[in-house]
């Protein structure tokens, strides 16, 4: 193995990159979930449609940047569809009905993409961001990844700000994690969960555009397994969490990062997500940082 | 008949073995599983062994079932430690792990997968007469265990697991059973499947195959044996039938739980019921 | 008197909370025995604690002369306590009688592997009946519990507990949220099943019907029992008329 050690930190790096993207997707899933108790599954898809809006708009435009936004504007409209079309009606349902409708729309929306886009996805036209190599601290970085960076950690933090900082994010964050104070906070319910799906949906967009950049390439199932690790992050967080949610994020992307040259030769990158899923849960039931019981 | 007639019986054979396997889980015992591929594909793999290693066809079976069993025991104890949610997830890494880590095993095939498995001796004609004879049993069997105290117990876990126990059901080791006896019934699919096919692959045994079963347990009718047999025959033949459906299998799989969940979260079974009902009050 | 329920220095703590301190009480056979005590007080955890659903920090839970503190619920449950739940908890799924005889099946449910040789219903079914009538269910045999009005509920737990044969019952406010007749109804009901000889504990709030029917009263306040004999004597004892005062008082301020 390399003994270099800006390996170990191209490793890290990287990790934290995947982990920052892992966690754009599942702050969406756990917004829901805190919620609804709906495993949202379904917002993979709407993480591809994310993608493929911005490929599809750049490419007719010429505009990057125009793209992204388009993209996270029509994503944070189909997220509160689905809770509308599809949800709201299933809520006098135990959970894993909208579980199960779910995947259905999952399924659905993929399949959708395949027969419109073609098998092969599309690709830019004009996209020379991932190809620009940077030297930072002697770690070689592209565009795309500083922007996943810079991106990731702007959202984030803003995020974090908004709900320890003001009134309105206070009570949201706290209707997240028991749904009956919202009324006692003065908070409209039905509001709060449009605004979850909004900005989940939001966010699930930006790193369904990031990825696309990075690769190059959008890709009609490009949301069926990372779909899977982000559930598997939120039961990792312990379903509900917003911080636990972040930091199985980026332990998730350490753990696939180092654990792919460690032990890639025995288990395949997407099985070592759930490998240290099933690990950890059978050590601690109530997830990596959950307390409940 | 034709072979190809032969070979679509067999398929029908076997998707009804697992969709009815995975309703004893799900539908009676009230456990989600999303992993059910994984256990066939263990029962695949465990017989294709057995089978190139020179054993009988019985013992090639057996051992396919037990295989998978004792997995989905093993698996079973998730569900006893995890809450209704956690279980659903983590039987999706079942899924998931199962296939990553069959690419990866050389003594397994990796990718390439198991070929060249001897024949069973029976011919195609043979073979779908033992499958459809081991679905029929399967059925059989599901019928009986509904009727069963066993089924009406698992009825009660499903239900309440807590109250289950306030009437001294002990609903753990119900859970393991149902997992158990599932997930054998599974593994001995995939020894059949083996024997079909004598060529197996690890993505044949994909998360998507999983998804699919319980995509006809949830449009069949969770808990409804006869309705889980139908939706089976129904998901299985249509894109045969309808070549076109074939390239737009998915969607209409995805399209049919969306609206089922949706409209009739009872699937065919509860359709029919308050058909009858209707008629009968008619 | 041999005692079927005892507990013995039961103490547990939930973070920093002492929740239960050094309960010791114990029931003899054909006792009714009212639970009570104000909101908060630790009734539920001490049924949690007989039940199984807890584990206590320290002490003893018997039954019958026998350690089951370390039995999960089912074990127990099997050993002879039943115990009826607050919020009903019905199978949904099954009519009013499947729900009394999957419990009246209990020795052939106790173990799965007897449970998958057996499928004849007719003997549980009948003595499933036969309890239904007893606690003011006949006739409500073949309805789906979906339909059924919360006193009909709150009557079939009580069924339910009664079809595993047990030698004592813990009842866990089985009047909660019953009208003034339902109430006086199920109380009678439960005082007619103590007369048979069946050893009855009865966690309440509602203090007449309480008071009407026990023999003996415990109260239970801040995690500790604070009197326990007879319940003329108990509310005339000071300790109790503060726990119960002073909480009258919170809610006045509240």
């Amino acid at each position: 193995m390399d003994p270099d050690p800006v390996y170990y930190v191209d490793l890290t790096l990287n990790g934290l990159i995947f982990g920052a993207m892992y966690a754009l997707m599942a702050i969406g899933l756990t917004l829901v979930y805190g919620l609804l108790r709906i495993l949202h599954i379904a917002h993979a898809a709407v993480y591809a449609f994310g993608a493929f809006i911005t490929v599809i708009v750049a490419n007719a435009t010429g505009s990057i940047a125009l793209g992204i936004v388009v993209a996270i504007v029509a994503s944070a409209l189909l997220g509160p569809a689905i809770y509308r079309l599809l949800y709201e009606p299933l809520l006098k349902h135990p959970p894993y009905v909208a579980m199960i409708a779910s995947m259905g729309l999952l399924i659905f929306m993929e399949d959708g993409f395949r027969i419109l886009f073609g098998e092969q996805g599309l690709t830019f036209t004009r996209n020379p961001y991932p190809t620009e190599i940077h030297q930072l601290f002697g770690v070689t970085i592209n565009t795309v990844q500083i922007a996943m960076i810079v991106l990731s950690v702007v959202c984030l933090t803003a995020l974090a700000l908004f709900t320890t900082r003001t009134r309105v994010g206070v009570a949201w964050r706290a209707t997240v994690s028991n749904p009956t104070i919202a009324t006692s906070f003065g908070v409209d319910a039905i509001k709060v969960r449009y605004l979850n799906f909004m900005i989940g949906s939001a966010l699930a967009a930006l790193a369904g555009a990031l990825i696309a950049l990075l690769n190059n390439f959008v890709e009609p199932s490009m949301g069926f397994v990372v779909s899977y690790k982000a559930l598997a992050i939120i039961v990792l967080g312990g379903l509900g969490s917003m911080r636990g949610t972040l930091i199985a994020s980026l332990a998730l992307g350490l753990v696939e990062s180092f654990g792919t040259i460690l032990v890639g030769s025995y288990l395949d990158r997407d099985a070592l997500a759930f490998l240290f899923l099933i690990i950890v849960l059978m050590v601690r039931p109530q997830g990596l940082t959950g307390a409940r019981a | 008949m034709s072979l190809y007639t032969y070979s679509l019986l067999s398929i029908v054979g076997i998707n009804i073995m697992l969709a009815v396997s995975l309703n004893m889980i799900t539908g009676f015992c009230g456990q989600f599983s999303l992993g059910h591929g994984a256990f066939y594909g263990a029962g695949a793999y465990a017989a294709a062994l057995c089978a190139v290693a020179g054993y009988p066809v019985p013992v090639a079976l057996i051992a396919g079932a037990v295989v998978a069993g004792i997995l989905g025991f093993v698996v079973g104890f998730a569900s006893v430690r995890l809450r209704e949610d956690f279980l659903a997830v983590t039987t999706i890494g079942v899924s998931f792990l199962f296939v990553g880590f069959v690419r990866k095993q050389h003594w397994l095939g990796a990718e390439m997968g198991i070929s060249k498995i001897p024949g069973s001796g029976l011919g195609a004609e043979g073979n779908a007469v033992m499958i459809l004879l081991f679905a029929a049993a399967t059925i059989a069997f599901s019928l009986y265990l509904n009727r069963s105290w066993l089924g009406f117990a698992f009825r009660a876990v499903g239900d309440d697991e807590q109250a289950a126990r306030t009437v001294a059901i002990p609903a753990s080791s119900y859970k393991l059973l149902a997992f158990a006896l599932g997930t054998a019934i599974a593994g001995l699919a995939g020894g059949l499947y083996t024997y079909f096919t004598q060529f197996i692959v690890p993505d044949s045994f994909g998360f998507i195959l999983s998804v699919t079963l319980m995509a006809m347990v949830v449009i069949g009718g969770t808990g409804s044996t006869w309705g889980v047999v139908a939706a089976t025959i129904i998901l299985t033949l249509l894109p045969e039938v309808f070549r076109f459906i074939n390239d737009y299998r998915l969607l209409i799989f995805g399209g049919l739980l969306v609206l089922v969940t949706r409209f009739a979260p009872g699937g065919l079974a509860g359709i029919v019921n308050s058909l009858t009902r209707r008629l009968r009050r008619a | 008197m041999t005692n079927v329920l005892q507990v013995e220095s039961v103490s547990i703590r939930f973070g920093g909370v002492q929740a239960l301190t050094d309960v010791n009480f114990s029931v003899g056979k054909g006792e009714i025995v009212g639970l009570i005590g104000p909101n908060g007080a630790g009734k539920t955890t001490l049924l949690r604690i007989i039940a199984g659903v807890l584990a206590p920090d320290t002490g003893r839970v018997m039954l019958d002369g026998q350690n089951v503190t370390r039995l999960p619920t089912a074990a127990r449950i099997a050993k002879g306590l039943a115990i009826t739940h607050q919020i009903v908890r019905p199978f949904r799924s099954m009519t009013v009688l499947e729900n009394t005889a999957l419990a009246a099946g209990h020795k052939i449910t106790a173990n799965p592997l007897t449970a998958i040789f057996h499928w004849r219903r007719a003997a549980e079914n009948s003595r499933a009946a036969a309890i239904l009538a007893k606690v003011g269910l006949g006739g409500m045999e073949d309805r789906a519990v979906s339909a059924l009005p919360l006193g009909h509920l709150k009557r079939l737990e009580v069924a339910r507990a009664l079809a595993v044969d047990p030698s004592v019952i813990i009842l866990d406010e089985p009047l909660a949220g019953l009208n003034h007749r339902e109430a006086e109804q199920q109380a009678d009901t439960l005082a007619a099943l103590n007369a048979e000889g069946l050893t009855t504990v009865l966690i309440e709030h509602n203090l007449r019907e309480v008071m009407r029917v026990c023999k003996r009263l415990l109260v239970l306040d801040g995690g500790r029992i604070i009197a326990d004999g007879a319940p003329a004597e108990v509310m005339a004892d000071k300790a109790v008329r503060e726990a119960y005062i002073g909480k009258a008082d919170d809610h006045a301020a509240a």
